[in-house]
């Protein structure tokens, strides 16, 4: 499984194991109707207690990342409509929480904040057409 | 019906020297709890009172509804213990420790034991005494768990491991936790082990709990807030907040937990206090007990 639980992080279990997941759907990882594994066989690999595997699976299950059905192992929901899309939305929102809050107590100005923002996406894509380019050699 | 039952427990060594000063809790079936304190909290006393092996001067308890001192045999039949400084006859071998325990036990499963037999690399043949303690603690365990008993008691049980044979412990314990759907009651000083396997902390300072809570509600509604040492609040003021558990006076900050989630305790600090720009936080297992331990001196 892809999922690496850190207990020094002050996050809770449960939470970790659900943003992972959330994070794999998102990145398309763990595709629609891929199973995941049983809380039993997720708990005895990884050490950790039954019923946060429960926790976590159930909270999925209800944001509509995973679903269960009788009898068989969960499974990755099928992305409708622009849900793929919103996942993708909110994993960066979560992701630019913290960097907001830098900006706030740093008293960054917002429009500095953003050029920073976009000349490191540049620089980003400039790096990954120079390794392009290195693997076509 | 509560597997185990603490109601107001005391226990002295000898007089005015008190080990447990009135404890109370009781675990439901299925429940993991973590027993934490330091060293002398009186966690090893409670274990051993919750086995019978030692009395309660005052309070009562009941295991399965049961008094331990009353109904030995029928309590130990279904628990498992395992302790840091079990001794096993050092002259038997492996294999003669694990047939006593079948012996004792009729719910005794065969395939369980040879199944951790194997997974442990023990050899049936093998002296007790030229084990490594790594090895002679999974004996233990073997022993305690393969009755598939209803309780599980550890005391300390990765005390003295290396992080893996800890893990391959943890591991066991889960998959009986699975298999057999056992109540377990454990005391660890390995913080990251707790918080893996417990879903509920008590926490055990000079003989009394200090905190006693689910897992997850420790890390999302407690609160570690970094007060800076500036305009006007002193531990003093800050102790006296009802939701306030401890301050602890450090270099240039104090370090206070309040049982509320970080936004919250900004605010109320903000509110009550007059303290802003507090860094509020969540934080891991190991430093909330520190913070908490600590903090009550």
């Amino acid at each position: 499984m892809l999922i690496v639980v850190d207990p020094h992080s002050g996050v809770p279990v449960y939470r970790q194991i659900m943003d992972q997941v959330k994070f794999h759907v998102a990145t398309g990882l763990l595709k629609p109707g891929e199973e995941l594994p049983s809380t039993r066989a997720l708990s005895s690999e990884m050490g950790i207690n039954p019923m946060t595997i429960s926790k976590a699976y159930s909270f999925l299950e209800r944001d509509g990342v995973v679903e269960r059905r009788p009898g068989r192992p969960l499974v990755v929901k099928a992305h409708e409509g622009g849900a793929l899309k919103d996942r993708k939305i909110e994993q960066l929102r979560e992701s630019f929480a913290p960097t907001v809050r830098m900006v706030k107590q740093l008293g960054i100005n917002e429009n500095e904040a953003i050029r920073i923002l976009i000349d490191m996406l540049s620089s980003a894509s400039a790096g990954d057409t120079d390794r392009e380019r290195e693997n076509e050699k | 019906m509560k597997v185990v039952e603490f109601v107001n427990i005391h226990r002295a060594y000898k007089k005015g020297f008190d080990v447990l000063k009135g404890v109370t809790f009781s675990i439901e079936p299925g429940e993991v709890v973590g027993l934490l304190g330091k060293n002398g909290a009186g966690k090893t006393t409670l274990i051993r009172i919750a086995m019978g092996m030692l009395e309660a001067q005052q309070g009562e308890v009941r295991i399965f509804g049961m008094d331990p001192r009353e109904k030995p045999i029928e309590v130990k039949r279904r628990i498992g213990y395992v302790s840091e400084d079990q001794i096993l006859p050092p002259f038997l071998r492996v294999g003669e420790v694990i047939d006593m325990h079948r012996g004792l036990f009729p719910d005794w499963d065969n395939d369980m034991a040879l199944r951790l037999s194997e997974r442990f690399g023990l050899s049936p043949r093998e002296r007790i005494r030229s084990l490594s303690k790594g090895q002679a603690r999974q004996v233990a365990l073997l022993c305690a768990v393969s009755h598939k008993p209803e309780l599980l008691l550890l005391d300390e049980p990765a005390g003295g491991l290396d992080p893996a044979a800890r893990r391959e412990f943890l591991e066991t314990s889960i998959q009986l936790l699975n298999e057999a759907g056992s109540t377990i009651l454990f005391s660890s000083h390995h913080l990251t082990d707790v918080e893996r396997m417990a879903g509920r902390v008590v926490m055990i300072h000079e003989g009394s709990i200090l905190v006693d809570s689910d897992m997850d509600a420790l890390h999302e509604d407690y609160t570690l807030a970094l007060i800076p040492r500036v305009n006007g609040a002193t531990t003093k003021k800050i102790i006296a907040h009802e939701d306030c558990l401890s301050v602890r006076e450090r270099s240039d900050a104090m370090h206070a937990v309040f049982r509320l989630d970080p936004s919250r305790t900004a605010a109320v600090l903000e509110r009550d206090l007059g303290v802003t720009g507090v860094n509020c936080r969540n934080v891991a297992l190991e430093d909330m007990f520190i913070e908490l331990v600590e903090g009550q001196e």
